[in-house]
């Protein structure tokens, strides 16, 4: 069986095979029906012809026979017109008279084998290159039994009968062809107007998205017999938009109850007199922040999925980071430089989730560098994103480790939970973008974001 | 100056009054979002540092009807939303600046007279980075309080540097200060003008520091002790 994309390919072509079949069918149906009035309309002739001739059948009185046919019958069964012929047999199976030459019998009769019926028989034989059909008709006459044939020659039909036959294909094509087409026309018209619905709400339903949350599919002009899948859908919706916003909000109360606190403790910590103590706990209190903030991406991140109407550019959202992230670079004598090209370079993604994956990256290289050395963003026309770094580079056994979460190399290092990296990936992922990390060869890491398509590259 | 603090977690409230208070800066805390809307339309306030997550309601519903009768108070947002749309929205609502709970508190006040410093703003008047100080209505620099005349390109550079201390200052908007937006302008001329600055304040003992971030812009701070 052909598989079919669509449900209206599938109902034309089905349609199309039982038009086929219909018209192939109908006129051997109808030829059917017509051959057989026309032969029941020829045995009735010929039955009223054999009455005709039994009629001028006489039984003389020394128990001979006489017929006596009018010239106009007799013209008709002349050898010289050839189409009709008449025999008359007694019981014996003798024939008494015959309008064929050697007075033969229209139709041979097998007097002993076949119980022949006791009032008419229609009988069909086929005689040199012409088929004789017609009927032997039983006569009683004074208790003698005679059988009276006529015959036909098919060959020499009645011309008009046997054009209505042999023209019947052509004449019924005519009709029912374009009937048939026409129907299968209209019917095409149905199926799109009876089908229309359920496009309008398959494109509704494409509208659907973790961004538009309120569309629902609309039950009006739904067919019933679609109805409960359109509202299985909506249902199934409204429960994914509870999870969604229960998902927002218990990511807000946990942002909330989790950073108030940090909040005072990191105040409270200001008035702490030990300028060391003071330190410390700060380095603290900016770690477990961090871990925080990293926890609170990811779950935000669980149910991010990109709009496809938005853009960012990736030249723009480095730059941003770039300002972000110089304060904290030279805070710790390192500086931070933005190069590759000057130009827009345009992909389908969300600026301030890009912005914090390439922040993440910045971060890390940053944490990772030598005071003095400069950590480097390179953006590039196809859509490629590149953080170097000058510091020890990534253990080729660790590539692929370190993008997992809570992955960390150094578990001894405090405020790192290994989240960052994973953050990374999981924003790349959502944006169809690959990242890698490769080792510089004068030493450092070359961590570099992907990105599949650029909708656009250019100022 | 007055600064208002709305914000319901009383503890944190309170400390942040008295660092404030520790920096210069007398402020009035209110907890709900019904007394801030008061508070704003009847007092006149230097600035608002404004929570989001309130208990009879939503601060940006405070922030944006603060801003629909065109008050122009800066707003700075103190949240413990990060989410992805939280800043963009904050912003778009008209909050000058939102800071991310738990945040460093020499944060807070940076950022906080970033805004004050903004023309128009009370703290408009005399920018200070260091023994380096710039008065944005003499146009005049000094050094240990000694007034030094620069060029007077050099002079749109420091200010537009001195009103962003310790943040990057893009590279285009120091171009649009020197040039205004006419006229062509060399690809080189914003280094040329930088580096004379440079040289101008190092030779003259000012103990700054103007850092360039190589394909983003400029940024003023105190010279590190080496």
């Amino acid at each position: 069986m052909i598989s079919f994309k669509s449900i209206f390919s599938r109902i034309i072509f089905l349609h199309v095979i039982a038009v086929v079949i219909v018209a192939i069918v109908m006129p051997l149906v109808l030829f059917w029906f017509v051959r057989s009035a026309a032969n029941d309309l020829h045995d009735q002739a010929m039955r009223e012809q054999a009455d005709a001739v039994a009629r001028h059948l006489v039984l003389r009185p020394d128990g001979g026979w006489t017929l006596d046919l009018p010239p106009a019958l007799e013209a008709i069964y002349s050898p010289a017109y050839g189409r009709y012929a008449y025999a008359v047999l007694d019981d014996t199976g003798k024939v008494l008279f015959s309008s064929l030459r050697d007075s033969l019998p229209v139709f041979p009769q097998d007097f002993h084998s076949s119980p022949r019926s006791p009032d008419v028989t229609f009988m069909a034989t086929g005689k040199g290159g012409s088929a004789m059909s017609g009927v032997s008709l039983a006569k009683e006459m004074s208790g003698r039994t005679v059988w009276v044939q006529v015959g036909e020659d098919f060959s020499h039909r009645d011309v008009i009968i046997d054009d209505i036959v042999a023209d019947f294909f052509r004449r019924v094509a005519w009709i029912v062809l374009p009937m048939l087409l026409l129907l299968l026309a209209i019917d095409i018209a149905i199926f799109r107007r009876a089908l229309l619905p359920l496009l309008t709400a398959s494109e509704m339903a494409q509208k659907i998205s973790p961004h538009r949350m309120d569309v629902r599919l609309s039950a009006q002009d739904i067919p019933r017999e679609i109805l409960p899948l359109v509202q299985a859908v909506n249902q199934a919706l409204d429960r994914l938009e509870v999870g969604f916003r229960v998902q927002r909000e218990f990511t807000a109360d946990a942002a909330h109850e989790l950073r108030t606190p940090l909040a005072i403790l990191r105040s409270r910590v200001d008035t702490v007199t030990d300028r060391t103590v003071t330190k410390a706990l700060h380095q603290d209190i900016e770690g477990m922040a961090r871990i925080v903030s990293q926890l609170l991406d990811i779950a935000e991140l669980e149910t991010y999925s990109i709009d496809p109407e938005e853009k960012a550019d990736l030249r723009a959202v480095c730059a941003e980071v770039a300002e972000f992230a110089a304060p904290l670079a030279l805070a710790q004598g390192k500086s931070i430089a933005l190069s590759g090209t000057e130009a827009a370079i345009l992909i389908n993604g969300n600026p301030e989730m890009l912005a914090r994956a390439v922040r993440n990256l910045v971060e890390n290289a940053i944490n990772y560098s030598p005071p003095g050395s400069t950590v480097e963003i390179v953006v590039e026309d196809e859509g490629l994103v590149r953080v170097l770094d000058e510091g020890p580079g990534i253990a080729d056994e660790e590539r692929e480790l370190i993008f997992r979460r809570f992955w960390r190399r150094d578990r001894r290092r405090a405020g790192s939970a290994g989240l960052g990296l994973s953050i990374v990936r999981r924003i790349a992922d959502a944006h169809a973008a690959v990242v890698s990390v490769e080792n510089r060869p004068m030493g450092g890491a070359d961590f570099s974001l992907r990105f599949a398509r650029v909708v656009r590259s250019g100022a | 100056m007055r600064l208002l603090v709305v914000e319901d977690n009383e503890e944190l409230a309170q400390l942040l009054t008295q660092r404030l208070r520790a920096e210069g800066y007398e402020s009035d805390v209110l907890a709900t979002a019904t007394e801030a809307r008061a508070a704003v339309s009847t007092t006149r306030y230097a600035a608002l540092i404004l929570d989001l997550g309130l208990p009879d309601g939503d601060g940006l519903a405070v922030l944006r009807e603060i801003r629909h009768q065109k008050d122009p108070i800066p707003i700075l947002v103190l949240t413990a939303r990060s989410g992805l749309q939280d800043r963009v929205t904050g912003l778009r609502s008209g909050a000058d600046d939102y800071l991310v709970k738990p945040f460093a508190f020499e944060e807070l006040v940076a950022r906080l007279e970033a805004l004050l410093r903004r023309p128009g703003q009370l703290l408009g008047r005399s920018l200070q980075v260091a023994n380096l100080a710039f008065d944005t209505e003499s146009r005049q620099t000094f050094i240990d309080d000694k007034p030094h005349v620069l060029s007077a390109r050099e002079t749109a550079v420091l200010e537009v540097l001195m009103r962003r201390k310790d943040r990057v200052v893009p590279k285009k908007l120091v171009e649009d200060q020197i040039f205004g937006l006419s006229g062509e302008v060399a690809s080189n001329a914003v280094e040329v003008y930088v580096h004379r600055l440079r040289k101008q304040l190092s030779e003259r003992g000012a103990k700054v520091q103007i850092h360039t971030i190589r394909g983003v812009g400029y940024l003023i701070a105190e010279e590190k002790s080496a």
